[in-house]
């Protein structure tokens, strides 16, 4: 069954980290007033986009590249015809009219740019269709991308409070990594700002203790935490309230401890009914 | 008498009502009514909105059921609600996301005061476009350790499967 939204109240970073981590593979449709995107996934990397006003087959974007002649365009598009099972971007490695490095840096060039302007968008309609695959021949990147990178890149772009705030409500949370961080970051290209941010994290400073240590605007950190944030690398905490304490040494505010017996009671009562 | 207390929050519309109802043993008691003194965070003009149920588990020991207010002018609530709380389910309605949020701001609330027992029920998952527990997870971003399980809230064995569930994150973290 398809899930669907809107990237007003779920995020196409929100949507990205989940298919990232849920390891889909499926299309993203979008869709607003007579724009719509299309972005497939496969095992939670990106492998194409395209967009309605651009959805050309790859043969036809590496001729208006000049990477491909229209010659060399009609050999590989009849090769394919006659194959099954194979991509029009394989058969063109195959037939060694373009290298696998030039023919990745080209297509990845051109679907990032895709994806980072779908970042702009405020509201969308969402369709993730479950296990959808794109068409043959278009533009398939040899190398499925990473989507943690695509998000870093795509929240440098978003320039205003209100998205932010949603995961970043206040600047006295506290920033804290999630497990093993370093792992997460191979394929994430951080800036000099970002770095100054990411050295700063200890899960004890606020965002405002980090922007006046990095001698930043509480924007710009939020905005860098944000990026963090949404790639899985970090998560943002409330600073832990200060615990009122009993005269027995007992926090006020714990959970009751309770006796296995009183729970084991209910269990099999609710059993029971 | 022993009354111990569970809590079930949730955005607007998530089940929380349907929830009680299917298991309580009483007819759950939906309130609206003016705030009182007792509640010290509470505005005189406030109305305070909850659900109440109840499960007899002997004749010493009974299990109250409290529904939280969805509304976000009821945030006062969830405070008074979760003191000495057992353990608390927090609902999702599994068909929109656009609940995610405040869902994340439910939880945020609640761990923010105590470390409680706690599970999220995705509900309504007998509905087209449900959003599986697993996808919930990932849309809430939930560690591993915390079980989100498949509801239905009209449904009383899967409504008993979510509370036994939290009676075992309970049960391990209670005393001999």
């Amino acid at each position: 069954m398809p899930l669907v939204g809107n990237i007003r109240d779920f995020g196409l970073s929100d949507f990205l980290y989940l298919v990232d981590r849920g390891y889909k593979t499926g299309c993203l449709h979008l869709s607003r007033a007579d724009e719509m995107a299309s972005l497939y996934f496969d095992k939670g990397k990106l492998i194409t986009a395209t967009r309605k006003d651009d959805n050309v087959p790859v043969t036809e974007l590496l001729v208006r590249k000049g990477k491909l002649t229209p010659v060399q365009a009609a050999q590989a598009t009849q090769v394919h015809q006659s194959q099954n099972g194979v991509t029009l971007s394989q058969v063109l490695l195959n037939l060694e009219l373009i290298g696998r490095d030039e023919l990745q840096r080209v297509l990845q060039q051109h679907i990032e740019e895709a994806v980072y302007a779908l970042f702009s968008w405020n509201e969308g309609e969402f369709r993730f269709e479950q296990g959808q695959r794109p068409d043959p021949t278009a533009p398939i990147m040899p190398t499925p991308l990473a989507v943690e990178h695509l998000i870093m890149e795509g929240v440098r772009r978003i320039d205003e409070w209100g998205r932010i705030r949603d995961r970043i409500p206040s600047t006295d949370m506290v920033v804290k990594f999630i497990e093993q961080p370093v792992e997460r970051t191979k394929g994430i290209n951080l800036a000099a700002d970002e770095w100054r941010v990411f050295a700063r994290i200890n899960g004890k400073d606020t965002l405002a203790e980090i922007a006046r240590k990095t001698g930043m605007s509480e924007f710009e950190v939020c905005r860098i935490v944000y990026g963090f944030l949404t790639a899985g690398l970090v998560d943002v905490i409330r600073k832990p309230a200060p615990v009122p304490m009993l005269a027995t040494g007992r926090p006020l505010a714990e959970a009751p401890r309770v006796k296995k017996s009183l729970v084991t009671r209910i269990i099999n009562r609710i059993r029971g009914m | 008498m022993q009354t111990v207390k569970m809590v079930i929050s949730g955005a607007v519309n998530a089940g929380k009502t349907e929830f009680i109802k299917t298991i309580s043993e009483i007819e759950v008691v939906s309130t609206e009514r003016p705030a009182t003194d007792d509640t010290r965070l509470i505005k005189k003009e406030t109305t305070v909105a909850m659900d109440f149920g109840r499960i007899a588990i002997g004749d010493d020991l009974v299990l109250h059921l409290f529904g939280t207010p969805g509304q976000k002018r009821f945030d006062f609530m969830w405070e008074i609600l979760s003191e000495g709380m057992l353990g608390l389910v927090i609902l999702v309605d599994s068909t929109r996301p656009e609940t995610f949020r405040e869902t994340n701001r439910i939880i945020d609330f609640f761990m923010s005061y105590r470390e409680t027992p706690y599970v999220v029920a995705a509900n309504k998952q007998d509905r087209p476009n449900a959003w599986s527990p697993e996808e919930l997870r990932l849309a809430l971003r939930l560690p591993s350790h915390i079980k989100v399980l498949p509801c239905m809230a009209t449904d009383r064995e899967s409504v008993k499967n979510v509370l036994l569930e939290l009676l075992d994150v309970i049960m391990q973290r209670s005393e001999d």
